[in-house]
């Protein structure tokens, strides 16, 4: 019971000339909500799609819940064990909403009517109207609804918020967070709304150019990280980059910002060494991480 | 609940198919409403001739549509998509890619022996001097098998192309089977064109076994084929 949900190593996908991923490393605790964070084009849905089988890695390996998904028996096995909400939550536009349930439910032995029943009050979907005349947010809501009756243990989610008002973005995210505390789903939940994010998951990675570049539990990131902000009498010194424990560097005029980690308080003094005049120190956001990561300054 | 699946994608498909046909066997109801006769003098048989090419069209027609757009579910005319995006659900099923496109190519098969089965049986029942069973049966036999090869010839396509794509494809290979026939022998010996009598009298006859051996093994290898493209394809 304590393998991860999910876990990737040096998985490596290419399409043509375009490396989409890059020998990634993923380790998603069971239990978890998980932020899956990127840019566009970061790798984030070629990942989704490698983990459902609907890609092939070019290299590497991974497994689900300890079990290692190397064949089309072990993918179809793993499957019945995820929920899948896909970015662009299209369903089977002959089907009505009943339909759709009736179709899903006998492939997912662990069906919970109960769920079904719950969530199909709760999102106010009616059984008879036919999917071309659902909303955009009441296709995610059905989506979401298939995903968790099935009694999956594992919820993978793409962009699951796209293109939904914020009253509508709310519910699913209540929704998402009440199923993982009570059921104790894990939530792979892949998305570049920070805030969204931030509001629910407990762990986050951040995806940029195929790699992970930053990995862990939110709060343990908050306050592993600090905001540096140093105003010098003249240009700050090109040194500032080098210093230990300092990730990235942004200057403007005699200010300089930097993003430190391990040891903030050695870095503040060192800062004071190189002539700082003023030297202020801010947590950071999952925000500031992120850009400061993918912008690559 | 994969059949049930694709009987729902499938079924206006079907309809639509058997609705054609039913207007062909409702010809003696309103061809005197365009005063459509036999011109003058072309004999019963000829006659019955052209119903019998009408229905070889029929056939692959029915076939080329009814493989649709292979395992993915909806139709895309999208330019730049080769696939739906519901396309991404059924993937995350716990079904092989075997199974779906088992079932999906299983009905459509089912779908075209079915209309292959009634238009043969109103092609031969018109046939001026009367059919034996025997007769018919062999009629029917030649017919499906070898309306199965354009079939599976679909199905590969379908695999391979978007839908719109696989249409027009489906029918530019029939038309290079035919203009073939007549150009290169082993074409015309084993083609399944002439196993459906295109350019013979199709009743009474020898069976031509080459084209009926050869549509089998054909068939048998677009399967295949189509199988292998779905397992190794990525989406």
């Amino acid at each position: 019971m304590n393998q991860a949900a999910i876990e990737t190593h040096g998985l490596s996908k290419s399409f043509g000339d375009i490396a989409a991923l890059r020998g990634l490393e993923l380790n998603v605790p069971r239990g978890s909500i998980y932020g899956f964070l990127g840019r566009n084009g970061a790798g984030k849905t070629t990942t989704i799609k490698l983990l459902l089988g609907m890609l092939r890695p070019d290299a590497g390996r991974f497994s689900l819940f300890g079990e290692a998904v190397d064949s089309e028996a072990s993918s179809v096995a793993a499957r019945r064990r995820i929920g899948f909400v896909s970015e662009g939550k299209e369903l089977y536009n002959f089907m009505t909403v009943g339909q759709m349930i009736k179709f899903t439910r006998p492939f997912f032995p662990g069906w919970r009517r109960e769920l079904e029943e719950k969530y199909l009050e709760l999102f106010r979907l009616p059984r008879a109207k036919s999917l071309p005349k659902l909303s955009k947010g009441m296709c995610t809501q059905l989506m979401l609804l298939l995903a968790m009756a099935r009694g999956a243990e594992l919820l993978v989610m793409d962009e699951p918020t796209s293109g939904l008002d914020p009253a509508m973005t709310e519910d699913i995210l209540q929704a998402l967070a009440d199923l993982a505390a009570d059921e104790g789903v894990s939530v792979f939940f892949s998305s570049h709304q920070l805030a969204e994010v931030e509001q629910i998951c407990d762990s986050v990675c951040i995806l940029d150019e195929g790699q992970v570049v930053i990995d862990g539990v939110l709060d343990d990131l908050k306050s592993q990280y600090r905001r540096i902000l140093a105003v010098f009498k003249s240009e700050p010194p090109d040194s500032l980059a080098a210093l230990p424990g300092v990730d990235h560097l942004r200057q403007r005029g005699r200010t300089a910002s930097l993003l430190a980690h391990m040891d903030v308080d050695a870095v503040v003094e060192r800062i004071r060494e190189l002539g700082a005049i003023s030297v202020e120190v801010r947590p950071v956001t999952l925000k500031e991480l992120f850009l400061d990561h993918v912008r690559g300054e | 609940m994969l059949w049930f699946k694709a009987w729902l994608e499938t079924r206006w498909r079907f309809a639509f198919i058997a609705g054609t046909m039913l207007f062909a066997w409702a010809a003696p109801l309103w061809a005197p409403l365009f005063h459509l006769r036999t011109p003058p003098g072309v004999s019963d048989s000829r006659l019955w001739m052209a119903v019998h090419l009408a229905s070889i069209f029929l056939y692959i027609f029915a076939a080329i549509y009814l493989a649709g757009s292979g395992i993915n579910s909806q139709t895309t005319y999208s330019a730049t998509s080769g696939f739906h995006p519901s396309m991404l659900f059924t993937l995350s099923l716990p079904v092989s890619r075997r199974r779906l496109l088992f079932v999906r190519a299983g009905l459509g098969a089912l779908q075209t022996g079915i209309l292959v089965a009634i238009m043969a049986a109103y092609t031969v029942f018109q046939r001026p001097g009367g059919t034996t069973a025997p007769q018919f049966l062999v009629y029917l036999a030649r017919a499906m098998v070898c309306t199965m090869v354009v079939y599976a010839l679909s199905t590969l396509l379908a695999c391979l192309l978007d839908e719109m794509w696989q249409f027009y494809s489906g029918f530019l290979c029939c038309i290079a089977a035919f203009v073939l026939q007549f150009r290169v022998s082993l074409v015309s010996w084993l083609s399944p064109l002439r196993g459906m009598s295109l350019i013979s009298y199709p009743i009474g006859g020898p069976v031509p076994w080459a084209p009926v051996i050869s549509s089998l093994l054909l068939t048998a290898g677009l399967m295949y084929a189509s199988m292998l493209i779905v397992q190794r394809k990525e989406y």
